[in-house]
C-alpha cells in the first residue's frame, strides 16, 4: 500500500548514513535506499513510497519507508 | 488530646522501627589484617610493650609493615572484626592515632590496548573483575548484521565459518562498516597492544551478512541466518538491527535456534518508543535498552514493554563507543564511535558469552544471570532499564556459583510474563518492600484507631487505596499503547499526580493532606463514604510518612530535609485527621 509522508529529511546520529523522514507529528519514517539528491538536510519534502514490514535495518529509528517518488517542497 | 498525642509519637516511632533496617548497608571490604598506627610521640620502648601485650593476649605478633613504616610506625597483624573491636576497646587505643582493618585490594586484569582508556563501556560493565574468571573460550558468537571484516584490531579474534545471505556466498564481510564494529565490542582482539578491547575477546565470532551496504534486509534472510548460527554451533546470537512487523518465519527461526540452547540478544530499538522493536520483542530474545555514559537511558532508546536488561549505547553528547570497523566509503579500517542500542546489544551478547564460558548452557538460565546480576535500577517506572544495568562481574559469579535465585516474585512474574505475546508484566515497575510496608504502616494505624472504626469495606478500600493502591497494575504493558492508564489504576492516591507523566518524584498537591481533607469534608455526612474517606486519610498517613523515611522526593521540594518534613508533617495530619473524623462519628454514633 502506498502512502504519501511530508516532513523534514535529516540524517540520524544513529547507525552509518542513515537518513530521516520526520513528519511534523514527530513520527520518524527511515528513508530506505535513498537517492543521493534526498541525502542531504532539507526542511520540507514529500515522500510518495511503501512502509516495508518485512525489512529490518540497523538503525531501526522507525518504519521503513522505500521511496518510490520524491518531491523537494522547501530546501 | 493527650491520646491524640501518644498515637502521633507511638506512629512517627512505629514508622522509624519498621524502616530502620530499611535504608541497606554500607558497603564493606574483606581484610584479614589490622593496621595499627602508633603515636609518633611515644617512646619506641612503649610500643615495644605494647606489642608484646598483643603477643601475650591475642597470641598474634605485630609486625613493621616495612621498612619504610619505621618513621610512621605503621604496624600490621593478622586478625579479623572480633579483634579489631577488642584492639580498639583495649589500652592500644591511647598510644595509636588509629587502629583500622587493612583492607585488601586485588590487581585486577586490565588491558593493554592504548585506546583502551576510551572505552568507559567497558569500565561501566565492570569488566575486569569478570576477565579475571572467564574471557569467552570456547564460546562461538554470531553477528547477524552486514557482515565481518578482519580489520587489525580482529587479526587475532577467533572465527569461524559464517555466510553471506545477502549476495549467497561464504565469505561475509562488511561493506557498511556495523557489523565489524558490533563484532569488535563482542571480540575486539584485547592485549595485544592495539587499538580498543572487547568484551569476550576469546570468544569466537560468526559472521552472518543479513543487511546490505546501506543496513537494510529482510526477514527472510534473517530468519535463515538464524537457523544457520543454531545449526553450526553457536552458543550466542547478536542482533544489532529490528524494524518491521511480527512474522511467523522469524518467530520459527528464534524459537528453533532457543531450542538448540541458543542465547539470542536483540537491539530494542532507537525511536524512542515504549514497546521494542521486533526482533528484540520476541519472547525468546533479550531485548536490550541503551545507556548513555552517565548511565541514564540514552534519549533515542526504545524502553517500556519487552525490554529486558540495559547496556552502554553512549550518545552523541556524552560518549560514544569506540571500536575497529571499515569506513563504508573506502573499505579502510578506521576507529570509529557509533551510538545506538546496536551497540548496547553486543556488550550484552559479549556478558553473555561470558556466562556461557562459566558454565551455564541453557538460554533460559542465561537470561536469568544475565538479569538477576544486573545492577538494579530501584525506581524505573517507565521501565527504562529492564531487570537493571548489565554488570559482567556479577553475572560471571553469579554464572559460577551455578545459583539461580528469584529476587521477587514480581521479577519472576516479569521474566515468564508472555502469557500472551499482546501484552507484557514488568516486576520491576515497582519496589515492592516499600508499598508492602505503607499497606502493613496502613493497618498498623487504624489498628490505634480500632475502637472507632467498624472494618467494612470502605474503610478497607480507603487504607489501601491512600497507602499502596493496587500497585501491580503499574507493571502491566499492551505492546504499542500507551502505558499511562496502567500506571493511573495501579497508583495510590497520593501518587496520581505524578503517575501520567511516569515521575518518582511525588506531586506536593496530591501528596498532602489537601485530599484527604476534601474527602473527608465531602463524604463525612455519607454513611458509606465516610469510612472510606477517614481510610484514605490512614493510607495517605502511611504512604506520607513511609515516603518521607525511604524516599523522599517531591516535586520543587528535591529529596532532602525540606521534602522530608513537609511529608512527615502531611503525614501526621492525616493521621490526625482520621482520628478526629472517626472519633467524632463515634460520638455522633
Amino acid at each position: 500500500m502506498s502512502i504519501t509522508v511530508t516532513g523534514k529529511v535529516e540524517q540520524s546520529e544513529i547507525g552509518i548514513d542513515t537518513w530521516a523522514l520526520v513528519t511534523e507529528e514527530g513520527e520518524t519514517y527511515e528513508l530506505m535506499d535513498p537517492p543521493e539528491q534526498l541525502c542531504q538536510s532539507r526542511t520540507k519534502v514529500k515522500v510518495e513510497g511503501q512502509v516495508r514490514d518485512d525489512v529490518m535495518t540497523i538503525a531501526a529509528i522507525g518504519p521503513v519507508l522505500q521511496i518510490n517518488s520524491f518531491e523537494v517542497l522547501e530546501n | 488530646m493527650k491520646k491524640f498525642l501518644l498515637f502521633s509519637l507511638l506512629f512517627v516511632v512505629g514508622i522509624w522501627f519498621a524502616l530502620s533496617n530499611f535504608k541497606g548497608l554500607a558497603a564493606q571490604g574483606e581484610f584479614d589484617s589490622i593496621i595499627l598506627d602508633f603515636r609518633e610521640d611515644i617512646p619506641t620502648t612503649e610500643i615495644s610493650q605494647q606489642i608484646e601485650a598483643i603477643a601475650r593476649e591475642y597470641d598474634r605478633t605485630a609486625n613493621l609493615n616495612s621498612i619504610f613504616s619505621v618513621g610512621d610506625n605503621i604496624y600490621t597483624l593478622k586478625g579479623d572484626k572480633d579483634l579489631l573491636n577488642a584492639l580498639r576497646k583495649s589500652s592500644l587505643s591511647q598510644d595509636t592515632e588509629y587502629i583500622e582493618p587493612n583492607y585488601i585490594y586485588e590487581a585486577l586484569e586490565t588491558a593493554n590496548d592504548p585506546r583502551y582508556n576510551e572505552q568507559w563501556n567497558l569500565q561501566k560493565i565492570n569488566i575486569e573483575k569478570a576477565w579475571d574468571e572467564t574471557k569467552g573460550d570456547g564460546i562461538t558468537v554470531a553477528v547477524i548484521d552486514t557482515g565481518v571484516s578482519r580489520v587489525p584490531d580482529l587479526k587475532q579474534t577467533n572465527f569461524v565459518k559464517g555466510y553471506d545471505f545477502v549476495n549467497n556466498k561464504e565469505n561475509a564481510s562488511d561493506d557498511n562498516g556495523h557489523g565489524t564494529h558490533v563484532a569488535g565490542t563482542i571480540a575486539q582482539s584485547t592485549n595485544n597492544g592495539y587499538g580498543v578491547a572487547g568484551v569476550a575477546y576469546k570468544a569466537k565470532i560468526m559472521p552472518l551478512k543479513v543487511l546490505s551496504r546501506s543496513g537494510g534486509g529482510t526477514v527472510a534472510d534473517i530468519a535463515e541466518a538464524i537457523r544457520f548460527a543454531a545449526d553450526n554451533g553457536a552458543d550466542v546470537i547478536n542482533m544489532s538491527l529490528g524494524g518491521g512487523g511480527e512474522s511467523k518465519l522469524m518467530k520459527e527461526a528464534i524459537d528453533y535456534a532457543f531450542s538448540k540452547n541458543v542465547a539470542i540478544i536483540a537491539a530494542a530499538g532507537n525511536s524512542n518508543a515504549n514497546s521494542s522493536s521486533y526482533p528484540a520483542r520476541y519472547p525468546k530474545v533479550l531485548s536490550v535498552s541503551a545507556l548513555n555514559s552517565t548511565g541514564s537511558k540514552a534519549s533515542y532508546s526504545n524502553y517500556g514493554a519487552g525490554v529486558d536488561i540495559s547496556a552502554p549505547g553512549g550518545d552523541r553528547e556524552g560518549g560514544k563507543i569506540l571500536q575497529e570497523t571499515i569506513s563504508p566509503r573506502t573499505g579502510e579500517p578506521i576507529f570509529v564511535g557509533l551510538v545506538g542500542t546496536s551497540m548496547a546489544s553486543p556488550h550484552v551478547a559479549g556478558v553473555a558469552a561470558l556466562v556461557k564460558a562459566s558454565g551455564v548452557s541453557n538460554p533460559e538460565q542465561v537470561y536469568s544471570v544475565l538479569k538477576q546480576s544486573s545492577l538494579k535500577v530501584e525506581k524505573d517506572p517507565l521501565n527504562y532499564y529492564g531487570a537493571g544495568q548489565l554488570d559482567a562481574s556479577a553475572a560471571v559469579q553469579q554464572a559460577e556459583k551455578g545459583k539461580i535465585t528469584f529476587r521477587d516474585f514480581f521479577r519472576w512474574l516479569r521474566d515468564n510474563g508472555y502469557l500472551n505475546p499482546g501484552f507484557w508484566f514488568d516486576g520491576g515497575a515497582v519496589a515492592l518492600i516499600p508499598k508492602i510496608i505503607m499497606v502493613v504502616v496502613g493497618y498498623l494505624l487504624a489498628w490505634f484507631l480500632r475502637n472507632y472504626l467498624p472494618w467494612t469495606w470502605a474503610l478497607n478500600g480507603g487504607i489501601i487505596m491512600g497507602s499502596s493502591g493496587l500497585f501491580f497494575l503499574q507493571g502491566f504493558y499492551i505492546f504499542d499503547l500507551p502505558q499511562w492508564p496502567f500506571r493511573v489504576m495501579g497508583s495510590s492516591i497520593p501518587e496520581l499526580g505524578n503517575a501520567i507523566q511516569g515521575s518518582i518524584q511525588l506531586n506536593p498537591i496530591f501528596a498532602s493532606v489537601l485530599i484527604p481533607f476534601g474527602l473527608v469534608a465531602l463524604l463525612l455526612a455519607n454513611p458509606q463514604g465516610k469510612w472510606f474517606a477517614i481510610g484514605t486519610s490512614i493510607g495517605f498517613a502511611s504512604c506520607l510518612g513511609v515516603s518521607a523515611v525511604v524516599s523522599p522526593a517531591l516535586w520543587g521540594l528535591g529529596t532532602g530535609i525540606a521534602a522530608q518534613s513537609f511529608l512527615a508533617i502531611n503525614a501526621l495530619l492525616c493521621f490526625g485527621l482520621a482520628y478526629l473524623a472517626s472519633k467524632g462519628e463515634k460520638q455522633l454514633a
